[in-house]
């Protein structure tokens, strides 16, 4: 199969994907039982008459095909439609969150990748060493344990207990900074981020750790490394040359990563009432707030379906065998 | 992996491998140890609920002047202080290991076993069926666990059946992709070529020629399914999204976060979050070291 037809197979798959995907949002949440709106018949606060008027604004008197496909091409082109009770557009609501959320994970999930990367090579290049041993176990606890527990643990030691850092939200109640620069470079954002970050950065290490790790150590009695030694390479530059044949796996999973960083994020985001759109989700289903939550499902869920195909595609570009050998 | 040879002495072989397992478990510290938390954790899961001096929930431990033991500290009453709401945080504990450990041991084995079936089905057949197969991991894969868990829990009341139903199908998507793939390294190999060229059926032949050669990676990615379950579990729980009858772990740190007491009651975070994190990293632990097993090449060296 040459690399063009695989590609074209690959974003065929993710365009069907994002289409069932929308689809089980959507048939999700018109199993609801009941609607918002009659709530606020049931409460007093409308009229029917007003609340027809409203339903009809929201295309829930149409035919399910004609709101189906019309929620189809709302979703496909960033248009989610009015929160139900923010009374602004959903994007409006969701775009700041999202770009908290981004502004968290992204550094984190660099940091994690290169540091966790680098010991991972170095415990793999130096097995049997305390480095190997212990820095699996910790890992492995941080990997295994849920995110939202170990941001629990660093509150109570840094936050609570030291009163290093604060516990709560992305900035103080006073700071009222303007702008992005003004928003994001003060001491004052840095000091909330700090718990959160190192949070997501340990979630994150023990994946990286032992892929670069298990790379290493498979490939350290390899031929080729034999060779270089013969040729009186430094062990240092040994490393480096096994490293750079490990990248392959860890660069793909980077693009897997990132599409599932917003699994773990919703805990996350509650626990240190982070403004991200894992814990916007949370509220708009607790609000009932429809299409607040079908929009940052689809964002999740698209996320997911294109980091899958950017790591595939990666994959195969790095290791032209997966293409011609046909996968699967 | 095995030598080919006879599937019986395949077979028998696979259950001296099961002795020697618990040898290695016993030699790697960290795993030994994580294997008397996991044998803690049963015997609580089994048993905490009738070690609990006072009902989870419905026993309210009062002081002298019969007033509830609001957040009280430590003491002689409460040897883990009470809640915001004056329930004994000791029994809260022992009962809640309960709840975790079911969703934990079903969730896990229910995704081991559709992954394993799954893998199998879609590895030995391939063609045709493995891409219906794998597309439909495609799509699991694509449908988020957590937003999408969250999204059929507010239509659906939860309860600890449709948590554990929500988990394996969302999750035996992990086994799944693994066994295939162990699968069709195994598939061509001399042994089932010749129980399919002596007329054994498709069948017999998947289950007993090939199943037996991938059913180690099967109970490792089991025992990771029953860390990720009980990981879900509390993430649900901790969102208000647990089993409401019940108190699991999830729910006690759920509960401690919306009283607004986790600056001070101390007390009553860290039993919860320690067992959680204790369970799911020994579980881990013990995989790995499973895996060592399975895969000596990435075999830790001079581990006492």
């Amino acid at each position: 199969m040459s690399f063009r037809r695989f590609l074209i197979k690959r974003i065929t798959i993710a365009v069907v994907l994002t289409f069932v995907a929308v689809s089980v949002i959507f048939v999700a949440l018109r199993m609801l039982p009941g609607d918002p709106f009659s709530s606020l018949v049931a409460s007093g606060g409308l009229t029917t008459e007003q609340v027809d008027a409203i339903r009809a604004q929201y295309g829930l008197d149409e035919p399910l095909y004609v709101q189906y496909y019309k929620y189809v091409v709302n979703l496909l082109t960033f248009n989610f439609g009015y929160s139900l009770t923010n009374s602004q557009p959903v994007w409006a609501v969701i775009r700041p969150r999202l770009v908290a959320t981004l502004i968290l994970l992204i550094p984190a999930l660099v940091a994690t990748a290169v540091v966790s990367t680098l010991a991972g090579m170095y415990a793999g290049w130096n097995r049997g060493s305390r480095f190997e041993k212990y820095s699996i176990v910790l890992t492995t606890f941080f990997r295994s344990t849920p995110a939202f527990v170990t941001g629990i643990f660093l509150l109570m030691v840094l936050s609570y207990a030291l009163g290093i850092f604060p516990a709560y939200g992305m900035r103080s109640p006073t700071a009222n900074p303007e702008g992005w620069y003004e928003t994001y470079v003060s001491a004052d954002f840095a000091m909330h981020y700090f718990i959160p970050f190192l949070t997501s950065v340990l979630y994150f290490s023990g994946d990286f750790l032992l892929l670069a790790r298990n790379n290493v150590v498979e490939r350290k009695g390899s031929e080729f490394l034999n060779l270089h030694a013969a040729k009186g390479l430094s062990d240092t530059e040994q490393l480096m040359r096994a490293g750079r044949n490990s990248l392959l796996p860890v660069v793909t999973y980077f693009a897997l990563r990132m599409g599932m960083m917003f699994q773990g994020v919703i805990t996350l985001e509650v626990v240190f009432s982070w403004p991200g759109i894992g814990r916007a989700l949370v509220r708009a289903i607790n609000q009932q707030d429809y299409p607040t939550v079908q929009a940052a499902v689809f964002i999740m869920a698209l996320a997911v379906i294109l980091a899958n195909l950017l790591a595939d595609v990666t994959y195969a570009r790095l290791d032209p065998t997966v293409a011609e050998g046909g996968e699967s | 992996m095995s030598v080919e040879s006879l599937s019986t002495e395949r077979v028998s072989e696979l259950g001296g491998k099961a002795k020697n397992v618990l040898g290695v478990i016993v030699k790697d510290r960290w795993a030994a140890a994580g294997l008397v938390v996991i044998v803690l954790f049963v015997t609580l899961g089994i048993l905490g609920p009738a070690l609990a001096p006072h009902d989870p929930i419905r026993d309210t431990l009062r002081g002298e002047d019969n007033q509830p033991l609001r957040t009280e500290a430590p003491s002689e009453e409460a040897f883990m202080g009470t809640t915001a709401f004056g329930k004994d945080v000791f029994s809260q504990f022992l009962a809640g290991a309960r709840p975790t450990f079911l969703v934990g041991l079903f969730g896990g084995i229910g995704t081991g076993i559709v992954g394993f079936l799954v893998g199998l089905v879609s590895g030995y057949f391939g063609g045709r069926v493995d891409e219906v197969l794998m597309r439909l991991t495609d799509l699991t894969f694509a449908l988020p666990l957590l937003p999408m868990a969250l999204l059929v829990l507010t239509f659906v009341q939860p309860s600890t059946p449709i948590i554990v139903l929500v988990l394996v199908t969302f999750l035996w998507k992990m086994p799944a992709r693994v066994i295939r793939s162990e699968v069709m390294s195994v598939k061509n190999r001399t042994f089932v070529r010749s129980a399919r060229a002596s007329g054994a059926g498709h069948l017999r032949t998947m289950f007993y020629h090939v199943a037996p050669n991938v059913l180690a990676v099967g109970f490792l990615y089991t025992a990771y399914a029953v860390s990720w379950s009980i990981a879900v579990e509390a993430s649900l729980s901790f969102l208000g999204f647990g089993d409401p009858t019940t108190t699991s772990w999830g729910t006690m740190l759920q509960e401690v976060f919306e009283s607004g007491d986790m600056r001070d009651a101390w007390w009553w975070v860290l039993p919860p979050a320690i067992g959680i994190s204790a369970i799911t990293t020994s579980v881990f632990l013990v995989g790995r070291s499973l895996e060592e097993i399975i895969n000596p090449e990435i075999q830790t060296e001079g581990d006492q």
